[in-house]
């Protein structure tokens, strides 16, 4: 791929999360748990990564997380997300090798879990309060669980993409 | 390969569903005395069995403000200025138990705890 073609992808991948992180933020929360959501922008990471590399996925993900915050929310959001999105990115790097394309739903389980555990901990430092943690087994199971849907939510997207031959 | 993929539909399985029963568990122990918290500082403590009347608790800090709905043994949160609305939406916390109501925007959280004696 030339290099203008990968600069105009990587734009339009940090477009698609930015967007999706943005609506996403404006529905209300499913449940009254902090913490839980979906993580759709986490889909685009993972495409990133997986289309071109660990490097260009922290750079998508990384312009997404400053700019949401700069579109959608307070500090806090920005705390939050980073903090998370820091986590899950690393889990990513970690295990995006060691699992064929068939299992990406795996990585994505293992990232949404590291994500939370991020967002959690952040969530002790802001409060100051260790009885935060009584979220743990919660955010435990709804990372586990978003991280699965967001996984095959890329694996389909991935599929498509490579037909388009981008 | 394939047995690899029902090792790890196990192993999430096993995450969710314990997951899930700790949090039933946790929110099952009850207790009396309430506790505000802002920024890991004591604001009130109220034992909820000893609340008689109904009363609003207005809680305004530098973060902003929540309204704290106090009643014979319950508390929640009915009204703030926050974006999310996160721990309005959480629900009444009784002595027989519930999730720890907390509003990250603000660094407020109110818990159960057991006795009416510090610690």
């Amino acid at each position: 791929m030339g290099k203008t073609r990968k600069l105009a992808a990587m734009a339009l991948l940090t477009a698609i999360a930015l967007t999706i992180f943005v609506i996403e933020n404006q529905i209300p929360a499913p449940v009254p748990i902090p913490g839980v959501k979906l993580g759709l922008a986490n889909i685009v990471t993972l495409v990133t990564m997986a289309l071109f590399s660990r490097r260009d996925a922290g750079v998508v993900l990384l312009v997404r997380i400053l700019m949401g915050a700069m579109f959608a929310g307070s500090p806090s959001t920005l705390l939050f997300s980073a903090a998370g999105g820091a986590l899950a990115y690393a889990m990513m790097c970690l295990t995006i090798g060691l699992f064929p394309e068939k299992q990406l739903w795996v990585v994505s389980a293992l990232a949404g879990l590291a994500h939370n555990a991020g967002q959690l901990l952040a969530c002790v430092l802001v409060v100051k309060t260790p009885g935060v943690l009584a979220y743990a087994p919660i955010l435990a199971a709804s990372g586990v669980i978003t991280g699965v849907f967001t996984g095959l939510a890329a694996m389909y997207l991935l599929r498509a993409l490579r037909k388009t031959r981008i | 390969m394939k047995k690899k993929s029902w090792i790890w539909v196990l192993v999430f399985a096993v995450i969710v569903l314990a997951g899930v029963a700790a949090t039933v568990g946790i929110a099952r122990g009850g207790g009396v005395v309430a506790v505000i918290t802002v920024d890991g500082q004591v604001v009130e403590r109220i034992d909820l069995t000893k609340v008689r009347e109904s009363r609003d608790i207005v809680i305004e800090t530098a973060y902003g403000s929540n309204t704290v709905h106090v009643e014979p043994g319950a508390i929640s949160v009915t009204e703030a200025d926050c974006p999310d609305h996160i721990c309005v939406l959480m629900g009444r916390l009784t002595t027989d138990g519930g999730m720890p109501i907390i509003c990250m925007p603000h660094r407020l959280m109110i818990e159960i705890e057991d006795d009416g004696l510090d610690g």
